[in-house]
């Protein structure tokens, strides 16, 4: 039974309750700003609401839900995801956008520390998914999911060891959650190359214009490029599934 | 633990796939392929008892993997609650 062949195809539509997790600033907020504008209804939660993203439920309080939330709280997820499909109606779209960065050699970070970026950028994303997934198949629903790794996932770069580790394990299990969801709800993953912004502070102006000197583009990444795609994931009928798609400006080629 | 008999989780059989626009056959030996019963109608399945039973059914996919007739899987599942 676990091995039956997919049937017929079934398009699955595009998601039009979104969950967001860490929508409160940079990408994250950027994506819950854009399926907003595109008319969308989203659930975001981050572990601290800032005053943009509070803003935004208040400014669209039929199709925002907006909380504070730690990823790495389950029982609070699970409480947050309820109350939004009691606001919003039932969820056919998550973003696994929440992560935190590392800014420290692998020798010299504590133990502590690597099971925290563990924690909340791999087994929270795994058990947000696993719940939202849950509700989509009780319910007879498809959906979309869209994690947001990393071009770390792929390449090597000093001080990131552990957010490395954990954005290559999304990627991974993008895949064989593709597999394992049977075309039912379509996985895939957006591996930003590094944006001008706090997550990349680890690498230092003189690595950062190293790596801007070898993107064809010229330009480090920003927030407002990577949108497009997450949205197209989300929206767009293109039978990609199971892919980590980069935006990287070919620095990673 | 409220646990659901043979005949309730039938029923929920029969929603999961109506939603699909198919039909659960009266016959216990209908063969699951020939009824376009998936794993994730299974999954599916299993989720609507839980929220019936309250309780989470977790189970390896071996255990799937003998799974071929409709009363493969109202037996599974109605073994599974009492576990």
């Amino acid at each position: 039974m676990m091995s039956d062949p997919a049937p017929h195809a079934q398009v699955v539509p595009p998601s039009t309750v979104v969950l967001v997790s860490g929508g409160s600033r940079g990408l994250g907020l950027a994506i819950v700003t854009d399926l907003l504008d595109a008319g969308l209804k989203v659930a975001a939660f981050a572990r601290t609401v800032t005053p943009e993203l509070a803003k935004l439920g208040d400014v669209h309080p039929e199709r925002c839900h907006v909380g504070a939330v730690d990823v790495t709280d389950l029982a609070a997820a699970q409480a947050f995801v309820r109350a939004a499909e009691q606001h919003l109606g039932p969820i056919d779209g998550l973003v696994n956008n929440a992560a935190v960065g590392q800014d420290s050699l692998h020798v010299h970070t504590a133990t502590a520390d690597l099971a925290r970026i563990i924690e909340t950028n791999l087994t929270a994303p795994l058990q947000l998914t696993r719940l939202a997934v849950r509700r989509m198949l009780a319910q007879g629903r498809r959906g979309r999911i869209v994690n947001i790794t990393s071009i770390c996932g792929q390449r090597g770069f000093p001080g990131l060891v552990a957010y490395s580790a954990t954005k290559g394990a999304m990627d991974a299990a993008t895949r064989s959650l593709a597999r394992e969801l049977g075309g039912r709800v379509l996985v895939n993953a957006v591996a930003p190359g590094f944006f001008a912004s706090e997550m990349s502070a680890v690498l230092g102006q003189t690595q950062l214009d190293q790596i801007v000197r070898r993107t064809p583009t010229g330009h480090l990444t920003e927030p407002e490029e990577v949108v497009p795609v997450v949205r197209m994931l989300l929206r767009e009928q293109t039978n990609i599934n199971g892919q980590v798609l980069v935006v990287d400006g070919a620095a990673s080629i | 633990m409220t646990e659901l008999s043979r005949a309730q989780i039938r029923d929920l059989m029969g929603q999961v796939l109506e939603n699909q626009g198919k039909v659960l056959p009266d016959d216990d030996a209908a063969d699951l392929r020939e009824i376009g019963f998936r794993s994730l109608d299974f999954s599916e399945l299993a989720l609507r008892v839980e929220d019936e039973t309250g309780e989470e059914l977790n189970f390896d996919a071996a255990g799937l993997r003998r799974i071929t007739s409709v009363g493969d899987v109202l037996d599974f599942l109605a073994e599974l609650q009492r576990q």
